[in-house]
């Protein structure tokens, strides 16, 4: 049968627990502003109970647990769109900056040194003996040549502070599977032991999703509450306790930073996270624009040159190069262009070698006509170099769409998780009530036990 | 059990401030530029639209330029005809004075003497020059297409028989000259020979009809042309009126393409300022709602 002593330990018992309940509530409500918490729940649970004859008295209750209350899938897809984020977020902040080079809107890029270009091969035709109409010729071939070299030098300048990014995100990555290498092990010798391994898990999730917005990031439970971690096409980041660190090295022909793991040239493997939109820019974006422009300039000089070569100078002597001929296969083109004459009277306007007819316009009016062939790549120079800035707006504005549609679900997936992870003040505030009032119950049933054990004693007296 | 809201309606609140306040930058900048697109990324096609827009702009610009110049040319030239004209009509009267058998050698001679004046004065017609280039030398531009020997009265070419053509727009090309040669010795109707066989008929008293009515075919085939000229003036005009034309078509295309509607600009402001204070007050009432543990004493 039951006695005063086990009610009194039942009560005793009761008021730890309560005692360790409102502990656990006050943790949640400390914080309540901390990055990554997941809310706590105190896990209360009746003692086994023991047995009188046919009588079955319960023993109390006991603190089971503690458990935090995470969806380790809804913190998956937080990781998966963080990688999306941080891709495009790269993409976008240095595709402004490339389509600020381009900003035909606003009047600058490659439009206005084109058209003035053949505009001064018009003017040519009209008085091709002037010389103030042939130096302007030369002028506006110059100011082409500036144009194509400076766009192409900006775009260059552009892709070294790109590749200086990716050594900086190289090593953000390096010193986040560190940590998350240490707290990894944290968290399996908790779980091991038999603790909560809850605020260990809640420092480890927001370490990878940090790491998320660098890289691709896949991970594998590897059972006992450790994780591996990878890319998505499986460079080890994190193994246990041990952290897999990446190195970079520049690459011997282009001096851009190449990303190794073991030895092994992973470059072409990052498959998201900012990483990925760096390298995206670095050696697609940028590098696909250089050579757009390096054909647009070869071959606008190229078709030039040609056509002047056909023609004649104000002294009746055959036509040179209008530009210096440019490198064979027209790699850098755009950024060596320069022009091969300073003497207007050099300037082959005339279709006919004899020296008595400065006001011949022939070769002039064929240089004029290259304006309107298909002489890049199929197209008109001007229409080659429009679709360029199509190209550039396009790529950005669809990174910036799938940006904008990506943050919305991101933010509806951390509403999700706040819901299971988040902490209510009301919620605790109303949980503090009951373990309150239980707690005082329980010391009220101690005091009574302590008042009926008096009454006993003095029986005895 | 209903689902458990997020309790930290924070990030929300601050997303959509956010978002209130990038529409309501974007709808200045709109009304600040005037325009819509303001980079490459608001609207892609409509500035690679753009950039043929601005070219086709930067070329009638160009061709307007041309046909100035050579409106100014034509002129010159035509006008210059004109006068060959007049000397030549004159030529023709004072050469049909001189046909009338009653005139002395003496009042011949005088004649001729005119007749001579009116000769260099046809020379220096033929070398008219329009900014620093003879108008009637062919391509040779810069040098003096007729020159005049004083003791045989025989007149020299020294231009050649180049033609140039300019485009006055896109695909649409003039011929700018006609060769000296053509004009003034085109075996047609030979201007210099004429007035050099009227001064001979007159000096000598014979063949001054024959002379005379050489003189009308010169007159003739000048005439003839003089038309080239009054075309190519015509043609320029119109072209000039396709290329304003064109322009004003090319600036409306813009404004189509990149312009802003600045009522719709306006009220999108408005429209966002009115949501971002909103949320901001939103956010104030819902931040300092009171929680269960207000109410605990």
């Amino acid at each position: 049968m039951g006695s005063l002593s086990g009610s009194l330990n039942i009560a005793l018992q009761a008021l730890l627990v309560e005692q360790g309940a409102i502990e656990t509530t006050s943790n949640n409500i400390a914080n309540v502003n901390t990055p990554g918490y997941s809310r706590q729940r105190a896990d209360l649970v009746e003692t086994p109970p023991v047995q009188f004859g046919s009588v079955t008295l319960g023993t109390g209750v006991k603190l089971a647990d503690v458990t935090s209350l995470r969806d380790s899938i809804l913190d998956l897809r937080v990781n998966q769109e963080t990688q999306q984020q941080g891709q495009l977020g790269a993409f976008i902040s240095s595709g402004q900056q490339i389509q600020g080079l381009f900003n035909e809107t606003a009047g600058t890029g490659l439009q206005a040194p084109l058209t003035a270009f053949f505009n001064s091969l018009s003017q040519l035709s009209t008085n091709p003996s002037d010389l103030n109409v042939r130096q302007s010729v030369i002028t506006a071939a110059q100011n082409l040549t500036r144009a194509f070299n400076q766009t192409s030098n900006n775009l260059s300048t552009l892709q070294r502070n790109v590749d200086l990014s990716v050594t900086q995100s190289v090593n953000q990555i390096n010193a986040l599977t560190s940590q998350i290498a240490l707290v990894n092990a944290q968290v399996a010798s908790a779980t091991a032991v038999g603790q909560n391994p809850g605020p260990f898990i809640d420092q480890r999730q927001q370490l990878i999703t940090q790491l998320s917005n660098l890289v691709d990031v896949s991970q594998i439970d590897a059972g006992k509450g450790s994780l591996t971690l990878t890319t998505n096409s499986g460079v080890p980041l994190v193994v246990g306790g041990q952290g897999f660190q990446l190195t970079t090295q520049p690459d011997p022909v282009t001096g851009l930073q190449h990303i190794f793991s073991q030895g092994t040239d992973v470059t072409a493997k990052i498959a998201a996270g900012q990483l990925a939109g760096q390298l995206q820019i670095r050696d697609q974006e940028i590098s696909s624009l250089q050579s757009s422009l390096d054909a647009l300039a070869s071959n606008l000089a190229n078709s030039v040159n040609t056509q002047h070569q056909a023609g004649f100078d104000l002294n009746g002597a055959a036509g040179g190069n209008l530009f210096n001929p440019p490198p064979a296969g027209g790699v850098g083109a755009a950024s060596s262009l320069t022009i091969a004459i300073t003497d207007p009277t050099k300037i082959a306007a005339s279709g006919g070698p004899a020296p008595g007819s400065p006001g011949d316009n022939a070769n002039a009016n064929a240089l004029l006509a290259l304006q309107n062939q298909t002489i890049v790549a199929g197209k008109t120079p001007l229409n080659y170099y429009s679709g360029l800035v199509f190209k550039i707006g396009n790529d950005l504005s669809t990174a910036q769409t799938n940006q904008q549609s990506g943050s919305l679900v991101l933010q509806q997936i951390q509403n999700l998780q706040g819901g299971v992870s988040g902490v209510d003040i009301n919620e605790e505030a109303a949980n503090l009530i009951r373990y309150q009032n239980a707690y005082q119950a329980s010391a009220r049933i101690a005091s009574m036990i302590d008042t009926l054990l008096q009454t006993t004693i003095n029986m005895v007296q | 059990m209903s689902i458990r809201i997020n309790p930290n309606i924070l990030p929300d609140l601050l997303l959509s401030l956010a978002q209130s306040k990038q529409n309501a930058s974007t709808a200045t900048q709109q009304l600040a530029t005037g325009r819509s697109v303001n980079q490459l990324s608001d609207n892609p096609s409509a500035a690679a639209t753009l950039v043929g827009n601005h070219d086709q702009a930067g070329q009638d610009g160009q061709f307007l330029q041309n046909i100035n110049s050579l409106n100014t040319k034509f002129q010159v030239a035509d006008s210059t005809l004109s006068n060959v004209v007049q000397v030549l009509t004159r030529a023709i009267s004072i050469g049909t004075e001189g046909a009338n058998g009653t005139l002395s050698a003496a009042d011949r001679q005088a004649i001729a003497g005119e007749v001579q004046g009116l000769l260099s004065q046809l020379v220096g017609l033929a070398n008219t020059a329009y900014q620093g280039t003879f108008l009637f030398a062919g391509t040779a531009v810069t040098t003096q297409p007729f020159t005049l020997d004083t003791t045989t009265n025989a007149v020299t070419y020294n231009g050649n028989t180049g033609v140039t053509s300019v485009q006055l727009s896109n695909g649409n090309s003039i011929n700018t000259n006609v060769p000296g040669s053509q004009l003034f010795l085109n075996g047609a109707g030979n201007a210099f020979g004429a007035l050099q066989n009227l001064n001979s008929a007159l000096l000598s008293g014979n063949g001054i009809g024959a002379a005379v009515s050489q003189l009308g075919t010169a007159l003739s085939q000048i005439s003839t042309q003089r038309v080239f000229y009054g075309n190519a003036l015509n043609q320029v005009n119109l072209s000039e009126n396709f290329l304003n034309q064109d322009k004003v078509n090319l600036s409306t295309q813009e404004n189509a393409l990149v312009g802003v509607d600045p009522a719709k600009a306006a009220s999108d402001l408005v429209q966002a300022q009115t949501a971002n204070q909103a949320t901001l007050s939103a956010t104030g009432r819902i931040l300092s709602l009171p929680t269960l543990l207000d109410f605990l004493k």
